[in-house]
């Protein structure tokens, strides 16, 4: 029978147990705060340290048992190895958090850089593009220029009879009574 | 002189089938292999040539299972 004293370690006894005569350490670890992905990861850098053997016991719990790869480890060390385990998982599973987040911003920059990569369309491409193909709707109008969007006007069509009247009136006056004086003065000379 | 057996079952979920059989293939000439499997687990039975290494045998093959898993991404259960 081993000797299991999961109070031999500062972590949650309901989490951690160590057996000292197999030599191994077996942590309980909640899946839904430490995705498979982090669990990976955390173990892999383990494996040149210690047998790493991940369990799945019930739905929602992995179970993780370390073994460190010499024989007779001190207790000591085998408290160490699970913390140093708990510490990477932590760090894996929040850059796995930080890499969910990113995703669409990584993915957006690697298509930018891998088509500015392609370089420039040639002649015969852009002479070969669809552009029957509609490459974005435009509900607003804000492609539209003024003129289709607000029709223009035919320069034969003549101006609204109430646009202006009276100021062009009260302008032109002037203009048309300079003339007379001018000549009035002429004549007035002569 | 055989060690007597031990066996492993590596969940579906954790462990990739490929990878396992590739451990088995790769751990050959140390240990001979039995292949079962569950609903739950792929299950290996393992006989170590020389019980000396059991052991060591034993963890490093569920290392190797566990780096190929890795190395191809994982599982497609979860």
């Amino acid at each position: 029978m081993s000797d299991t004293t999961p109070e031999s370690t500062e972590l949650p006894a309901e989490l951690v147990a160590v057996d000292t005569n197999a030599a191994t350490v077996t942590l309980a670890v909640d899946a839904t705060i430490y995705p498979l992905q982090a669990l990976y990861g955390a173990s892999y850098i383990f494996i040149d340290r210690c047998f790493v053997f991940i369990d799945r016991p019930e739905e929602g719990r992995f179970r993780v048992v370390l073994s460190p790869k010499d024989a007779k480890p001190e207790p000591e060390a085998l408290r160490a190895l699970v913390g140093e385990f708990a510490n990477e998982l932590l760090s894996c599973a929040w850059r796995h958090q930080i890499t969910q987040d990113n995703r669409v911003a990584i993915e957006t920059v690697t298509m930018q850089a891998i088509a500015g990569a392609m370089g420039e369309p040639s002649l015969d491409d852009l002479a070969a593009f669809d552009f029957s193909d509609e490459a974005f709707d435009d509900p607003l109008g804000i492609a539209q220029s003024w003129e289709e969007k607000h029709g223009k006007k035919t320069p034969s069509e003549p101006p609204p009879a109430d646009a202006g009247d009276e100021p062009r009136a009260a302008a032109e006056q002037p203009a048309a009574e300079q003339p007379a004086a001018v000549s009035d003065g002429a004549g007035a000379a002569q | 002189m055989s060690a007597s057996s031990t066996e492993i079952r590596f969940a579906r979920e954790v462990y990739s089938g490929e990878a396992v059989d590739e451990a088995v293939k790769t751990f050959a000439n140390f240990a001979s292999f039995e292949l079962t499997e569950d609903e739950a687990a792929w299950i290996v039975r393992v006989t170590p040539n020389s019980p000396d290494v059991a052991r060591r045998l034993i963890g490093e093959f569920g290392n190797y299972a566990l780096g190929l898993t890795i190395q191809r991404g994982g599982t497609t259960t979860v």
